[in-house]
């Protein structure tokens, strides 16, 4: 078996390059779905019901449907309704930050609305204004609320990102499969790929229960 | 109105590969939540060693995405034990593995939220402590998980969809075939992801009202 | 002059305590704790909080460990090394604070699990004895509903209830009505002195002086996990020997009133 891991050496390279686009993707996703959370909870809570229901559409669907299908979906669909033919990078991007804002959508409004009325009243007592309790009352404590829930989501993001490869683009997964397929070679191959991700991972998961330890709540 | 009929004409096609579907999702939701019973429990209640070993069974599981451990099964894992086994039988392994990790992880929750008093009422009648955990605890303990066994529930649905990497005759997979024969990408795509919407929006619905209900059940 | 015997006294004691010590972390929970209970005695443990008494009462049973002293229920050893504590714990009953009714089984189910999972009792046997243990404690129409629509009151005595369908030879009872609301403790408190009249041993942990005095038959009280004083109601509440003993009591606004006179006034 020693052929095969050594062609594993020679390809480090190539499984190194993999790696780092899933670190990539992870952490750009993540850039663009908190915003784009942001954005679906607050217009989840607006005064207008024609946009409430919009957006809790929007997140629905995205969270009642596969991640590959919706993958496959933006990859194949969107070009037809925009005219654009964009790189599987960027459908790519597309897809993951559509469907993680999604689930962030649903952490940051669970985090708004779990802080009591009474923190809302205090600060209107105060004199201040809703923008204002939102941005200085409320928003600061639902992030620690939110924080665990977020940590959860970033792995699950990581995950996520290895179905990426069936739009071909280069991540860990894709780089191990195209390997396995040019050389015929699969044990060494398949390790390779798990350990890398078990490799990332695990610390991130345990991390995370630091996180939820942390951060638990206590009313 | 789009023209239906690549379809419509393949309908049998596509009903027996939706029912691949939810039969490889029922079992892998069967075996994921047998496993993660039993490794969640014996995490909360058999002592260190055990924890820690079947600590790091959960934890690689939340490492690995669940393309890889798929692939793994089906590719890795023959060359290993000598035989081969059906792509089916590979995605149901490869998923229940999977979701077995967080259904142990939901339940290790939910046991240590159920009241110490309750494990001290139960050994006070004299019942041994796998008739305590058994009759007592773990039923309160699901009860109060519903919530988040109903989400893991539609991860597994969704996760299905995944198989078809490993050429499981789901229905993403037995769609793609009728979007290589036909090209309808479109039509095709768009209509898968209102069918799985169709199943997996109620099941997390139902889940939330059956919920509500029985909630007072586990309550202590 | 001769203290009249202790109820009981011709027979050997039910429960015995012997210098028994236990560690809770960095606290000594109890220090060289010494006492018995004879058949048919009414026993109530008093003293402040975090004295002792409900560690005391749960080593009694093996739900939690001793670290010294000897605790023997009918002769035998509780805590003996490959001693089997569920036997211990079937004949004693155990009454706790918070209830712990079992929120996913019905009132009548609630009283029916320990006789057919612990006795291995049949159905019909168990179900005859439950509906006449809740007939007892006035809950016959609660029977199919669950914990959750019950009161406290209602709930302790489903708990009672189901100590006793376990036919125990001893009740053990950790502050049976420290979580009630005041309207609700009544309720409880005359079913377990009726329990006590029909000359079940128990051993009642509490807070309630009206009920120590009334019901019990010898009093023990506790300070700091160590027994300060042990005697007839008589002694402890009108005559204590120990000054703490005194100040614990008058702390409750208890002055010294006599047991005929708190009979008197109802």
């Amino acid at each position: 078996m020693t052929a095969g891991w050594s062609l594993v050496w020679d390809n480090a390279g190539r499984f190194a390059e993999g790696a780092l686009l899933t670190v990539e993707l992870t952490v750009v996703t993540m850039l663009l779905a908190i915003p784009g959370g942001l954005l679906l909870a607050f217009l989840r809570l607006s005064r207008w019901r024609l946009i409430r229901f919009a957006a809790t559409a929007f997140v629905e669907l995205f969270r009642s449907t596969p991640l590959i299908l919706q993958i496959y979906w933006v990859y194949y669909v969107l070009p037809s309704f925009t005219d654009i033919l964009l790189p599987g990078l960027a459908v790519a991007l597309i897809g993951l930050v559509c469907n993680i804002s999604s689930y962030n959508s649903e952490t940051f409004r669970a985090g708004i609305v779990s802080i009591r009325r009474g923190q809302w009243n205090a600060g209107l007592a105060l004199g201040m204004n809703s923008a204002q309790v939102m941005l200085k009352i409320v928003l600061p404590q639902a992030a620690m609320r939110v924080l665990p829930a977020l940590a959860s989501t970033w792995v699950s993001l990581f995950k996520d990102t290895a179905l990426v490869s069936v739009i071909h683009v280069g991540d860990l997964a894709y780089v191990a499969l195209k390997i396995r397929t040019e050389t015929f070679v699969i044990l060494p191959v398949l390790n390779a790929m798990a350990v890398g991700y078990w490799l990332m991972g695990y610390p991130q998961a345990k991390l995370v229960d630091w996180i939820h330890r942390r951060y638990k709540v206590a009313e | 109105m789009p023209d239906f009929s690549p379809i419509l004409t393949r309908w049998q096609f596509l009903l027996s590969a939706l029912s691949v579907t939810i039969y490889i999702s029922l079992l892998s939701i069967a075996f994921g939540f047998l496993i993660g019973i039993v490794v969640g429990a014996l995490r909360t209640y058999g002592g260190r060693v055990v924890d820690s070993v079947l600590g790091f069974y959960v934890d690689t599981m939340r490492s690995l995405p669940q393309l890889v451990v798929l692939v793994w099964t089906f590719f890795a894992f023959p060359l290993i034990v000598g035989f081969s086994m059906s792509s089916t039988t590979a995605g149901i392994i490869g998923l229940s593995a999977h979701l077995g990790a967080y259904v142990a992880e939901t339940v290790r929750a939910g046991l240590t939220s159920v009241r110490r008093g309750q494990m001290q009422a139960a050994l006070a009648l004299g019942m041994s402590r796998l008739e305590a955990i058994h009759k007592i605890v773990l039923p309160q303990a699901l009860i109060r998980m519903m919530p988040a066994l109903g989400s893991l529930c539609t991860y597994a649905i969704k996760d299905s969809a995944i198989a078809s990497v490993i050429a499981v005759p789901e229905l993403l997979r037995q769609s793609q075939i009728v979007v290589g024969q036909t090209y309808r990408y479109q039509l095709v795509y768009t209509t898968l992801m209102i069918v799985y919407f169709l199943i997996c929006y109620p099941v997390a619905r139902g889940v939330d009202r059956l919920y509500r209900r029985v909630a007072h059940l586990g309550s202590s | 002059m001769n203290a009249p015997a202790r109820v009981g006294a011709d027979q050997p004691p039910i429960l015995t305590f012997e210098n028994v010590s236990k560690r809770y972390g960095g606290l000594q929970a109890l220090s060289e704790v010494s006492c018995q209970v004879n058949r048919g005695e009414v026993v109530c443990m008093i003293g402040p909080s975090g004295s002792g008494k409900s560690t005391l009462l749960r080593c009694a049973n093996a739900l939690e460990t001793l670290e010294g002293g000897r605790i023997t229920f009918d002769g035998a050893d509780v805590h003996a090394a490959g001693g089997d504590a569920r036997k211990v714990r079937q004949r004693m009953g155990m009454v706790f604070q918070n209830f712990e009714l079992f929120p996913h089984l019905t009132v009548l189910r609630n009283v029916t699990i320990g006789p057919t999972t612990v006795l291995k009792l049949d159905a019909a046997t168990a179900d005859a004895r439950a509906r006449a243990l809740l007939a007892k404690v006035g809950l016959s129409d609660k029977a199919g509903q669950h914990p959750a629509a019950l009161s406290g009151g209602q709930q302790q005595r489903v708990a009672i209830a189901r100590a006793l369908a376990m036919e125990p030879a001893l009740m053990l009872f950790d502050e049976p009505t420290s979580a009630l609301d005041p309207e609700t403790i009544g309720e409880v408190l005359s079913v377990m002195k009726a329990l006590a009249d029909e000359g079940m041993t128990m051993v009642v942990v509490t807070h309630e002086m009206d009920f120590a005095k009334r019901v019990a038959d010898w009093v023990v009280v506790f300070d700091q996990g160590r027994v300060i004083e042990q005697g007839p109601p008589k002694q402890i509440f009108e005559a204590a020997t120990v000054q703490r003993t005194r100040e614990f009591l008058s702390h409750l606004g208890w002055h010294g009133e006599s047991i005929a006179e708190v009979a008197k006034s109802g």
